[in-house]
């Protein structure tokens, strides 16, 4: 959170509520008239857009007037940000990070090794 | 010759030519499944339907001889809808899947379908549906598919001779079946997955792995029998995926051998991909520079003599030729590319080869066969036998182990003494050859590699000199080899040179550690045992035995894999074309002899294969004139004396057809064949698999 930011916040900000991530949301304490009010994170760590949960992200872009409710079923996954780069990051089956063992493709052959 | 005019054009043909045959004369293509020009007519898929005036229905035109002042139309609208409702009638039973059909984009029933059939069918009540049949480890069937042609059965009954297959029932319940379930044991049953003109026999080690428009095709030879067959190679990626005969007359038609065509998923097995240097009695893998270094090492300070070079079955001919100047240059005359010993005269071309010629056994009117069994040495060949005996007027008779030839042979006896008896005029076989116009022998390899092979080569020279088999126009004597690199490296003179060694001489010579090194160019059909203490230099691209025993392995390419020239049996020059890349480090023969060469200071004199064909051509002008068979120059050749009986009956060189070579001792789907063909009926052990 750079210093610019930190600083609008304090003079023009409304605290609007906190997801489970400990993101903090805000939007304009006043908006002039004909203009759309502005909304922002501040994030909890590392600024990363992918760490929006999805019912805050609907918020965040207007798409609703007031952030969605949380997990309303059971089945409904606990939203994980972009995992690219770190040591959750996804790699297929058959990758090196994986093992390397891949399924046999064209041009594949079994090289003699000395018993 | 009757004159008939076919869609307005007039043309003259032999009488007993076939209507569809004089139409193909003018360029009329007519549509058929079942007519195939090598096959008898069966006339029963009805497709080639066409009217001929005064004739009141449409005739088949496969069957119907041409007769003077026919008027046939191919294309009028009567012969149009006949075909129509023929295509409707087989479609019928024929399930339309072609979506997962092997077949699929290069069907003759998928492309007539098109052309001459109707847009929509009309047939809604059950479709029939066939039990699949079990025809062995190379062919996959669907017998759904099938459309009745007997393709098939009549090329197993007529060319194979292997009458394995066969119709049974009629009408809607007729099945092409095996009668009794069991694998094929025709070394040419690959050929009707080529025949069937749908997908009821498709290949089995390619099935549902390529579809035909995503392969590339390379027109090459093949080097697992010593027929050299054509063969196009299918390749995607880096993979050959399956191998298909090519149109050649005079070598094998359109006919290829069960292991020429199947043996292919063992190039992707036991591959030599980076060489291998031997330290402290462990082969471990090595740079080209290491693997370099090492024979400098290896060679350094051995005389001329200590050296040795041995090329196996497989060598290509510009690599033998670039092994015998870098051996040449180092002083050493103990070469040699007979690996088994064959007694073969290696400075009279005519006592090497096939004289007669493959399409020349089609002239031949009597054929003495000695230690030799054609039908597995060179499956295409024994065709060729069988297609002249069919003819008739033809007499065959062996001298070796009795075994199934698909013809007719006289048995004349087991071993050397019933040879001898023919030599001497004792047998009737030898006034049957001597009246004979056209006489033939075949000598092969189970004779000549023999302890008493030269003498029997003599006897052989005697019986052809004595029997007429060699006069004006007419060379009956013929060698069948079992190896495709074998009379290439005759050709080139890879034999021993001035008091030079041959192969049962350098074995004997390194056992007794007379010859320090010996190089192998792929040899792998040796005792090894004599090289244990021998520096051994193994090139190839298998790890068989020859790799077991190296001291220094120069990873090479297989015949899919390089550029190279290979003689036939009959001395016919063929160009081999490169298909895939070699696999990891492996190079091509020649360019590994090039760079050895350089690091052992002997530079050989080409920097291309180009600048090598040209030297070779140079030093052996049948290089120079690809695709041409000439019988050999007549001379002296072989040992006079007597044969030895105590040696046992002649047999033949190959044991077991499928696995020959590396290659197809790599090949999975060749050890499922010896187990299923070859060992079926044998009682299996607890130790088998």
């Amino acid at each position: 959170m750079n210093l610019g930011t930190r600083l609008y916040t304090w003079l023009r900000g409304e605290f609007v509520g906190e997801d489970t991530f400990g993101n903090r949301y805000y939007r304009d304490r006043k908006t002039a008239r004909g203009n759309r009010e502005r909304r922002w994170v501040m994030f909890n760590g590392e600024p990363e857009a992918t760490k929006v949960p999805p019912e805050w992200h609907a918020w965040l872009h207007h798409t609703t007037d007031a952030p969605l409710e949380g997990a309303r079923h059971a089945w409904q996954k606990v939203h994980r940000p972009n995992l690219s780069g770190t040591k959750y990051a996804y790699f297929p089956a058959g990758h090196d990070r994986r093992g390397g063992k891949r399924d046999k493709a064209t041009g594949d052959y079994e090289s003699w090794r000395p018993s | 010759m009757p004159k008939l005019t076919i869609d307005g054009l007039e043309v003259e043909v032999p009488a007993g030519t076939s209507v569809l045959q004089a139409a193909e004369e003018l360029g009329i293509e007519i549509p058929r499944f079942c007519y195939h020009p090598r096959l008898p007519v069966a006339a029963n898929c009805r497709m080639c339907l066409v009217e001929i005036e005064k004739v009141p229905k449409p005739v088949a035109s496969c069957a119907q001889p041409v007769g003077e002042g026919m008027v046939v139309k191919t294309n009028s609208p009567a012969a149009l809808q006949a075909r129509k409702n023929v295509m409707e009638l087989l479609l019928i039973n024929h399930p339309l899947d072609c979506p997962i059909c092997d077949q699929g984009g290069e069907c003759d029933l998928q492309d007539q379908a098109v052309a001459y059939g109707k847009d929509k069918g009309r047939y809604i009540e059950e479709k029939r549906a066939v039990t699949e049949k079990y025809l062995g480890p190379l062919i996959k069937t669907a017998m759904t598919r099938c459309i009745h042609c007997t393709r098939c059965v009549r090329f197993l009954t007529e060319i194979a001779g292997v009458p394995e297959l066969g119709m049974v029932n009629r009408g809607e319940h007729a099945e092409i079946t095996t009668y009794v379930e069991r694998a094929l044991t025709s070394e040419l049953s690959g050929n009707i997955v080529d025949l069937c003109p749908v997908g009821a026999l498709t290949s089995k080690p390619y099935a549902f792995t390529a579809r035909p428009w995503e392969l590339k095709k390379t027109e090459s030879i093949d080097v697992l029998d010593a027929v050299g067959s054509n063969i196009r190679i299918d390749t995607r990626g880096n993979q050959v995926m399956r191998v298909l005969p090519r149109l050649h007359e005079d070598v094998n038609e359109e006919w290829l051998g069960d292991k020429s065509r199947a043996a292919i998923d063992g190039l992707a097995k036991r591959r030599l991909d980076t060489p291998y240097v031997r330290r402290d009695g462990q082969l471990r893998p090595a740079t080209w520079a290491e693997a370099f270094a090492a024979i400098e090492a290896g060679l350094s300070g051995l005389k001329g003599a200590e050296i040795a070079a041995i090329a196996g079955d497989l060598a290509d001919a510009e690599s033998m030729f670039a092994l015998k100047l870098l051996m040449q240059a180092l002083g050493s005359p103990n070469l040699d590319c007979r690996q088994d010993g064959a007694a073969l005269d290696p400075k009279v071309s005519a006592s090497w080869r096939f004289n007669t010629g493959i399409a020349g056994i089609e002239q031949a009117d009597a054929l003495l066969i000695v230690g030799s069994n054609p039908r597995i040495e060179a499956p295409v060949l024994n065709a060729r036998i069988r297609k002249r005996v069919l003819k008739g007027g033809f007499k065959v008779a062996t001298v070796g182990v009795k075994t199934d030839l698909t013809y007719a042979a006289q048995h004349l006896g087991d071993g050397v003494e019933a040879f001898q008896a023919v030599v001497d005029g004792e047998n009737p076989f030898f006034d049957v050859l001597k009246t004979a116009e056209r006489p033939m022998i075949v000598l092969g390899m189970g004779a000549l590699a023999r302890a008493d092979g030269a003498r029997i080569l003599g006897a052989a020279r005697h019986l052809a000199e004595k029997a007429g088999l060699v006069k004006d126009g007419w060379n009956g004597f013929n060698v069948l080899h079992t190896a495709a690199a074998r009379v290439g490296g005759l050709e080139i003179g890879f034999v021993p040179g001035k008091g030079g060694l041959d192969t049962r001489g350098i074995l004997k010579a390194a056992a007794a550690g007379k010859v320090k090194a010996v190089w192998l160019l792929g040899a792998d059909q040796l005792p090894t045992n004599p090289l244990d203490s021998a520096f051994v230099i193994y090139q190839g691209h298998h790890g068989d035995v020859g790799a077991q025993v190296a001291d220094v392995i120069l990873p090479g390419a297989a015949y899919t894999e390089k550029d190279g020239t290979y003689v036939n049996t009959e001395g016919r020059v063929q160009r081999a074309q490169r298909a895939v890349f070699p696999p990891g480090e492996a190079r091509e023969d020649w360019k590994i002899l090039r760079a050895a060469s350089e690091v052992l200071g002997h530079v050989l004199p080409f920097d291309s294969l180009d600048a090598l064909r040209d030297a070779l051509a140079a030093a052996v002008p049948a290089f120079a004139t690809p695709d041409a068979a000439a019988p050999g120059a007549w001379g002296d050749f072989g040992e006079a004396g007597a044969l030895d009986a105590a040696l046992g009956p002649l047999g033949s060189a190959v044991s077991n057809y499928y696995m020959t070579d590396p290659i197809s001792r790599a090949s999975p789907t060749m050890a499922a064949c010896t187990l299923e063909i070859i060992e079926a009926g044998n009682a299996r052990t607890g130790t088998h698999g």
